[in-house]
């Protein structure tokens, strides 16, 4: 059912990235690092430049790059439509959480751990849906249920704090071996750059190697790759799993930056809900869709609750309504979902290419 | 896809993007301006869930926090500091912590000396961080949670009693109402919610409960989220032979509750709320009818016996027409607290107001045992639960005695 | 019903999708279905014999049984709409629980303006969820934005939080209860059993059985199952598949209306309580099989038992994780449900 519709074929350049006509042609995977390059090098300096409420909205765009780009990997280079990100965005989170807090962990070894943790999860998770031949819905069903039944064990654990969750634990001054600096500190936004950085890389690298060619020839034509003797299952794995360690990285870096983590905010369905509107909204399948879709989605509810807290004359009757601002965010999705169903970098693309 | 398609897509995108450069710079500039707390009016930001499934008693607060805001000014301002205005800055948390986290440091930004909110514990967790590591004192209304008052935070203070202290009371309440009654309290059976909230109500109560000789058994929870019908918990109360019937849970639940009640008849001498989120509301009696006469309820509450609350809640009434919840007027009390933490520090240094703050004493308009003072964790040493119950289609205040408007009903209208 | 426009006997089976999407009711042999039958409830008779023993006492298993099959009544006339709409268009319609909360909220509405009886608001309700399906459908779902699988979950996503949302602005969020007039309960060897449940509980029945006459005894029926079948093939013999697709939606949330109104009196009506019946009618349609409605309504059932007994199973869990264990079971085992044929 996931099929290929709305993907776009792989290996094909991004938005922005023109063929130069004379000189000889980079490689796709060349050219896009070097986007990347440029992209990074540019972010770089944002918040210095950026005032301090707008830090805080450029750090939640990383943190929901992150989650996107995970997704991406599983669900849009890999076909296998997750509807329960949720369940690695919480590991990730709680992980991290409970090893800086009940063991003082730093944050970056807990941030290891809960990627593997995630990862083992999600090859389990995998390993019961494939062996099952869950598809589409299904398979978006059955993930689902896995991270609401993930979210309601957490929430009646004793170990994990139950519903209460897990408070970071204040330290004087800053540290990097512990993620902790002044609220609006600038180093925040350069760690989470970072790692989006090295997530999208990852995801281009894993795009072009071996595995991810086999995995795309498997989301396109799963029969056709199996009786060519691929290990279908095995490179399905990997990919949920690289998938996983992704999501994970976002969670555990969510809960260093909030320094606060509860079954809901980890688990919740919001949080998948969230990775998918991202992705589809950027462009499912592609590079650099779950960037855009990470920009837009991560500054839209701060636009729509700044437009309603000081409303523009002529939408004055609107202030103080509660509700309109999840309204608003809601009517543009499904604008945006509805008149470019292959995302914003999914249609530029299949622009260009005629 | 057609162009026309394709255009009308993008220009959608397009229109985002450019609100989200022009409707960004709005708060940026406002922080520019208003960054220094040394001019213009005195900020103070109160931080409530207006909107989403809790925003009936958000905006409540939020109103209360104006009153608040609006009865310093006309009586002059902050005195000590030449008679500056007092100005209300509002976040809306829509019920969420990391929403309320981005609204709390954004009302800092702003230059707020002080926060006030938030309703719901795991915002109000959030919103402690923030206030902690900017230096800025949070005085919180209303905030259910005892864990946040264990971390050592310096600049967390909370005006209503925590869970365990009403969970305490009630226990303490029940045993000396049913004695008073001659139908001493033998076992009561404990219906709640299975969230922090809930449980954290419960093991409360069954703690202090047994101290006091009083058998706690069974211990029923449940998910408020999901529950649609309590009819088999309520008959296993009725199997269990407890004699009093104690449920911690939200509106919704507390109300689905009170049906079941209605239906198996338990053998019962008293429903007894703990913090529970309906049974001392107005509300539920309109909704319930006949069903909830009789309930007690132990939770924090306005001070019915303060001639002036009683004229602030008029003046709510007046002015929005609507009767003032227990929950406004916690924000009421806390604007208070900031304000005249500020007009004691003489200044708006934010760690003058938060020591003023730690050493104040602010005549509350809910019920305490004197006035609003805090213990060195920041709560509110002098809050005090009260008992009420629903008498007549009225919630009276019934215990203790100093507080109470009626006496106390130990019965239940099944069994009379 | 002419106006389905087809010419059509009941089409062939060669299925072009494979599964069990293929078919909208159980169809294969009579004995293979007794005996999953039979499976299913010595099942549930084990269940609540270990019920018996955790619990120790009987009149809360009873009270329990009695409860949860009550509850499933109305699951299962919830999840019928959502499994016709499933099976027929595959769509897995997220807006299910908001459009219920929208009917909720028109019931509200009418019984506050007009002081009629509760249930009476079917006849306003109903046809408006008839309506408002047939426009969501045109106007959201279908062509080419509504055709992946993950923008038809976004779609449907962002119309659950438009709905709510606007609910929300218009209504408040202040919980809104709607009262039976005369309301009683009477005791079932022992367990309570409220008149407002019992009635639910059988209009879910009724509309149950009106939905099965419908979908096999009516030309119009006869389309949607062909359409369910064999799209370009009910296409190619003269079936208008773009209507038959808008009519069935509609229908399925016009179910949701139903359902609405027979509910409205057992809840607290908020703008979200959409969600937490959304999560429990997807379950029973994979339980009950895609496009299975009489699956549906026994897999409502089988629903509401396993809520209650996961209340008694595991103290202090939610009934929630009991459900989505089943769930997983199900999906894992027999992904066509417990009474569609395996492909």
């Amino acid at each position: 059912m996931t099929g290929t519709t709305g993907i776009t074929l792989t290996g094909r350049p991004g938005a922005g990235a023109a063929r130069p006509v004379k000189a000889p042609p980079l490689r796709p995977q060349n050219r896009q690092l070097a986007v990347l390059a440029v992209l990074l090098l540019v972010a770089v300096p944002l918040p210095l430049v950026l005032p301090p409420a707008q830090g805080a909205v450029a750090v939640r765009i990383l943190i929901f790059a992150l989650m996107a780009v995970g997704w991406n990997v599983m669900s849009g280079f890999g076909g296998m439509f997750s509807f329960g990100h949720a369940a690695f965005f919480g590991l990730g989170a709680y992980t991290s959480a409970y090893l800086l807090v009940e063991h003082n962990v730093s944050p970056w070894i807990g941030m290891l751990a809960g990627m593997a943790v995630a990862a083992a999860v999600a090859v389990v998770i995998g390993y019961f849906a494939f062996r099952y031949r869950l598809q589409g819905a299904y398979f978006a069903l059955a993930t689902f249920a896995f991270a609401e039944m993930l979210r309601l064990i957490v929430t009646t654990t004793e170990f994990t704090n139950k519903a209460v969750g897990f408070t970071v634990p204040l330290i004087r001054g800053s540290s990097l071996w512990k993620i902790q600096f002044a609220a609006d500190s600038p180093a925040y936004f350069w760690i989470a750059l970072g790692l989006a950085g090295l997530a999208a890389l990852v995801s281009i690298l894993f795009l072009h190697s071996r595995t991810g060619r086999y995995v795309t020839a498997i989301r396109d034509d799963e029969p056709a790759a199996a009786s060519l003797g691929t290990p279908v299952m095995r490179y399905k794995l990997m990919t949920v799993a690289l998938s996983a360690a992704i999501t994970a990285v976002a969670g555990a870096f969510y809960t260093q930056y909030y320094l606060f983590v509860n079954p809901d905010l980890a688990f919740g369905s919001s949080v998948s809900i969230q990775a998918i509107a991202t992705v589809v909204i950027g462009g499912i399948g592609t590079i650099w869709g779950p960037i855009v879709g990470a920009i837009i989605l991560g500054s839209l509810s701060d636009v729509t609750a700044t437009l309603l807290r000081t409303p523009p004359g002529f939408l004055d009757f609107l202030q103080g309504r509660s509700g309109l601002d999840v309204a608003v965010y809601a009517v543009l999705l499904i604008l945006i979902v509805r008149l470019l169903p292959k995302g914003i970098v999914g249609t530029i693309a299949a622009r260009w290419r005629r | 896809m057609s162009a026309r398609k394709l255009a009308a897509g993008l220009g959608a995108c397009a229109v985002l993007l450019a609100a989200a450069g022009c409707g960004g710079s709005a708060p940026s500039g406002a922080a520019g301006v208003a960054a220094g707390r040394d001019e213009g009016p005195v900020k103070i930001g109160a931080l409530h869930p207006v909107s989403g499934a809790n925003a009936v008693d958000g905006q409540q607060m939020r109103r209360g926090a104006q009153l608040a805001v609006d009865a310093i000014n006309a009586k002059g301002g902050i005195r000590s500091l030449g008679g500056r205005k007092v100005e209300l800055e509002t976040g809306d948390t829509q019920g969420k912590a990391e929403v309320g986290q981005s609204e709390a440091q954004r009302l800092i930004s702003a230059g707020a000396v002080g926060l006030v909110g938030t309703y719901q514990s795991a915002v109000s967790t959030n919103v402690a961080v923030v206030a902690e590591r900017n230096r800025v004192p949070f005085v919180m209304d209303v905030t259910a949670s005892d864990a946040i008052f264990s971390n050592g935070y310096e600049y967390s203070f909370r005006v209503q009693p925590g869970s365990a202290a009403i969970a305490g009371a009630a226990a303490r309440y029940l045993k000396e109402v049913s004695q008073q009654a001659g139908k001493p309290v033998k076992k009561v059976a404990f219906l709640h919610e299975q969230t922090d909230f809930g449980s954290g109500a419960a093991e409360a109560f069954t703690a202090a409960a047994e101290k006091l000789g009083v058998e706690v058994g069974p211990n029923i929870s449940y998910d408020a989220l999901t529950v649609s019908d309590l009819t088999a918990q309520i008959t296993q109360v009725k199997a269990s032979g407890a004699d009093v019937l104690a449920v911690a849970g939200y509106y919704r639940d507390s109300l689905l509750a009170a049906k079941a009640i209605a239906a198996v008849k338990p053998r019962l001498n008293a429903v007894w709320g703990v913090s529970n989120g309906a049974y001392d509301q107005p509300k539920f009696v309109t909704d319930g009818g006949a069903l909830g006469e009789r309930y007690f309820s132990t939770n924090y509450h306005f001070d019915a016996k303060n001639q002036q609350t009683a004229g602030l809640r008029a003046g709510y009434q007046r002015r929005y027409g609507a009767p003032m919840r227990t929950g406004a007027v916690l924000a009421y009390d806390a604007v208070q607290v900031i304000a005249q933490g500020v007009e004691r520090a003489g200044g708006t240094d934010a760690e003058k107001v938060r020591d003023a703050i730690a050493s104040s004493k602010v005549e509350p308009r809910t019920v305490g045992t004197g006035p609003i003072a805090f213990a060195p964790n920041g709560d509110n040493k002098n809050a005090l639960p009260v008992l009420m119950q629903v008498q007549n289609g009225q919630v009276k205040q019934v215990y203790p005695a100093e507080k109470a408007e009626s006496k106390p009903n130990y019965s239940v209208t099944w069994r009379s | 019903m002419s106006n389905s426009g087809t010419k059509t006997e009941p089409p062939p089976a060669p299925a072009v999708r494979r599964g069990p999407l293929a078919r909208l009711s159980p169809g294969d042999g009579t004995g293979a279905l007794l005996k999953r039958a039979a499976a299913t409830g010595g099942l549930v008779a084990v269940a609540i014999a270990i019920a018996l023993i955790k619990s120790g006492s009987g009149l809360v298993v009873w009270q329990s049984v009695v409860t949860g099959l009550l509850m499933g009544g109305l699951y299962g006339l919830i999840a019928m709409g959502l499994t016709l709409i499933f099976g027929v268009l595959d769509i897995v319609n997220f807006a299910h629980g908001a459009l219920l909360a929208i009917a909720m909220f028109i019931a509200f509405g009418v019984v506050q303006g007009t002081g009629l009886h509760p249930y009476l608001t079917l006849l306003v309700a109903v046809p408006a969820l008839f309506l408002i399906g047939a426009v969501v459908h045109r106007g959201l779902l279908s062509g080419t934005g509504g055709a992946s699988l993950e923008n038809q979950l976004l779609i449907t996503l962002g119309l659950s939080l438009l709905l709510e949302n606007g609910l929300l602005m218009f209504f408040g969020a202040e919980p809104k209860n709607v009262a039976l007039p005369g309301d009683f309960q009477f005791s079932l060897f022992g367990a309570v059993v409220s008149g407002a449940r019992l009635y639910a509980f059988l209009g879910a029945i009724a509309i149950g059985a009106l939905l099965f006459w419908l979908l096999r005894r009516t030309r119009f029926g006869t389309a949607i199952r062909a359409v369910a079948a064999n799209g370009p093939g009910a296409e190619l013999v003269g079936v208008n598949v773009r209507r038959v697709h808008t009519l069935t939606f509609a229908i399925g949330t016009a179910c949701a209306g139903a359902a609405a109104v027979l509910a409205a009196p057992l809840v607290t009506v908020t703008p979200t309580l959409g969600e937490q019946f959304n999560i429990t009618a997807f379950v029973v349609v994979v339980l009950g099989g895609m496009g299975n409605v009489a699956g549906a309504l026994v897999g409502g059932l089988l629903i509401g038992l396993v809520e209650q007994l996961t209340t008694i199973y595991m103290d202090g869990q939610s009934s929630l994780l009991g459900v989505f264990a089943v769930f997983l079971i199900v999906l894992f085992l027999r992904p066509q449900g417990l009474f569609g044929r395996r492909s």
